[in-house]
């Protein structure tokens, strides 16, 4: 494993990020953002004027459609890589949850102590457990169930059977707003917990360059 | 024999000759005579074409009169001048007046009013007119005529009785027949885009076709209940063909808009519109109230809505869950549609530059556009039964179920979901603030500690 590791490594940094984890994710971070932006206006015109509803609606579908092609980048990424092993470095359910329950103690009690976090980032094991549930939940269930819908909806005649089989339109609405709603709730949280590295850059430094600092 | 022949043979070719030439002087002046003397030929005709007729008009030109059981004093008249001309001059009284002619005339049956009698002879008209006969039997106006609607037309109320001219009579814009029974919506069209390219010469713009009158897009004798179909949609895309090209140029959903967006709520600017959501059967593909009667119906409703103030979302919920349940294997679905609440604005048809374009005169909260709910149902004749919904019934999380087939981002927008963003924002910035300020906290006392 240590050699494995050497090659990704300069100094007192280790590789984590490769390329296309960082442009994926910054476009996709862009793309959230215009994306909640734009809903917002769409959703309350009555309450705010930054744009035209025409606009937003245009700028929306473009965003969107971003969004998903930059999807396929992740997905196309992890699935033809030995990365996906981030998502998964051991398959032991027991160790997981057990290594869960250290991580949200870590952040609701030892990080206010001043103790080290339970997990070491590695380039195959960089997530922590609570990371791991988290953005599998996001990007194999909300983001899917958000494009599929926002898809639905960019084109109601065209996918009216699909939009039938869910329920009809406003079914369909509601799920995107619930999406949405999350995702607001997420970027919040996540933005912030970015910043609990070692220190407040670590980790956004990391999603720049790629490298992590070690201790 | 050479000589007797030539000379029998001149005497005879002579006689035959005189023969010949009267009978072409015959064949020629006759019909001559005739033709000039024809009154329908000359253009205006003072007698009628057939004999028998003269017979009649004998006694129905004079001011006679019959006294009907309603009291009603029926006119007996004939106008003979009007009668000739008109186009039923050359077909005689006994083509419409059959019994006439099988019974001894005058008649002393009784007749109880004049809108028996004109009922009873619109039969008549099948016999030649057996294609708009048959239109007109599946029209709104023979449906009213059948359930007893005094108002309604007959063949005569729009052709007349006597008088019945040939269609092109009714091409200028006078609005007649229409205009007899529905002025106010005739005066809205006379306003409008279609109705003033008429006056005006058919002036839309260069090439443009002739500008419609009523029958054109509500149809002569087949004249249907438009507030209860979306099918003039499609009568006014046969005109305007470019007109979905042009919408899926600009308007996101184009094909949805056409679909839920009736085109007079844009393009008459200036009328009052409302949500109309009607209840339809997904299994018959059939509005509901069809086959059922709405009395049956009415009484259903009353019973949700105790209170008789419209429908509110939980009451509109359960009335389509109990609409599913009366009949059998049924489906039913609200279908939304966005109208203009007047037939007579329906008719203020603008320019199309000045059709609404705004988007959030529909996606905005509290939308004029939202704020008249009515859910519906169709009658077998086409007449749509409208009862007053509560506007909350657009904008509850109870209508996911229930109106689920109409949205319109923004403007129907559910309130809970709006309640959920605030509190996902709040949550977001709850934990980091909360998560700093205990670390703030702990610090401190860890300070406070070493001290």
């Amino acid at each position: 494993m240590q050699t494995i590791y050497a090659e990704h490594s300069r100094h007192d940094e280790t590789y984590i990020n490769p390329l296309p984890v960082r442009i994926w994710h910054w476009i996709n971070a862009l793309g959230f953002v215009l994306l909640i932006l734009t809903g917002v206006q769409l959703r309350y015109v009555d309450l705010f004027n930054v744009m035209s509803f025409e606009a937003a609606v245009e700028l929306h579908n473009w965003v969107g459609f971003t969004v998903i092609a930059n999807y396929f980048i992740w997905l196309g990424y992890y699935l033809f890589s030995d990365r996906i092993k981030v998502y998964h470095p051991e398959l032991d359910a027991r160790k997981f949850f057990r290594t869960w329950f250290q991580q949200v103690r870590y952040y609701s009690y030892g990080i206010f102590k001043g103790e080290k976090s339970p997990h070491n980032v590695l380039p195959y094991d960089k997530f922590n457990p609570m990371q791991m549930v988290t953005y599998q939940l996001v990007m194999l269930v909300a983001v899917p169930v958000q494009f599929i819908t926002g898809i639905m909806m960019w084109d109601v005649k065209r996918f009216e059977v699909w939009v039938e089989i869910l329920g009809g339109l406003r079914v369909v609405n509601t799920i995107h707003v619930l999406m949405f709603i999350l995702f607001v709730f997420f970027i919040l949280v996540h933005a912030y917990m970015g910043a609990l590295g070692k220190k407040p850059s670590t980790h956004f430094k990391e999603m720049f360059t790629g490298y992590e600092e070690q201790d | 024999m050479t000589i007797r022949s030539k000379m029998g043979g001149t005497r005879r070719d002579t006689r035959g000759v005189i023969r010949a030439s009267a009978a072409l002087l015959i064949s020629l002046v006759i019909p001559g005579v005739l033709l000039l003397a024809s009154p329908a030929e000359a253009g205006t005709a003072s007698e009628p074409g057939v004999k028998s007729d003269i017979k009649c008009l004998k006694c129905h030109s004079k001011n006679r009169k019959k006294t009907l059981e309603d009291g009603e004093e029926l006119s007996l008249h004939v106008a003979k001048a009007e009668y000739a001309n008109s186009v039923h001059g050359e077909i005689g009284c006994t083509a419409c007046h059959q019994a006439i002619a099988n019974k001894k005339h005058p008649s002393r049956d009784p007749i109880s009013s004049r809108r028996e009698l004109s009922v009873a002879l619109n039969q008549s008209c099948r016999s030649c007119h057996a294609e708009n006969y048959q239109q007109y039997e599946g029209s709104i106006h023979a449906r009213l005529v059948a359930d007893g609607n005094h108002a309604a037309p007959v063949c005569t109320d729009c052709h007349s009785a006597h008088r019945v001219e040939s269609m092109e009579v009714y091409q200028p814009v006078t609005g007649l027949p229409c205009k007899n029974c529905h002025e106010n919506i005739f005066d809205a069209y006379a306003q409008s885009v279609h109705g003033g390219a008429r006056v005006n010469g058919n002036v839309i713009r260069p090439s443009h076709i002739q500008a419609p009158i009523c029958a054109d897009c509500h149809q002569a004798h087949e004249v249907t209940a438009v507030a209860a179909s979306d099918h003039l949609t499609s009568i006014c895309l046969d005109c305007h063909e470019e007109a979905s090209l042009a919408h899926n140029e600009w308007l996101p959903n184009a094909g949805l808009h056409l679909d839920v967006v009736s085109c007079a709520a844009c393009h008459a600017p200036l009328a009052e519109r409302r949500v109309n959501l009607e209840l339809y059967d997904n299994i018959a593909q059939l509005p509901v109230g069809q086959h059922e009667s709405h009395a049956a119906f009415e009484k259903r409703l009353d019973a949700i809505d105790e209170a008789n103030d419209g429908l509110d979302p939980v009451e509109l919920w359960k009335l389509v869950r109990e609409s599913s349940q009366a009949g059998q294997a049924t489906d039913i679905t609200l279908r939304g549609r966005m109208e203009v609440s007047s037939g007579v604005d329906a008719h203020r048809l603008a320019v199309k530059t000045s059709a609404v374009r705004n988007c959030d005169s529909c996606h905005r909260k509290g939308s004029d556009a939202f704020q008249n709910v009515t859910v519906s149902i169709t009658r077998a004749d086409g007449r749509s039964l409208r009862y007053e919904a509560d506007q909350e019934i657009l904008s509850s999380i109870v209508s996911v179920d229930s109106v689920s087939n109409f949205y319109a981002p923004g403007g129907t927008r559910i309130k809970l979901l709006d309640v959920l963003l605030v509190l996902s924002l709040i949550g977001g910035l709850a934990i980091p603030i909360g998560h700093i300020t205990m670390g703030r906290i702990v610090k401190a006392r860890k300070e406070e500690g070493e001290q």
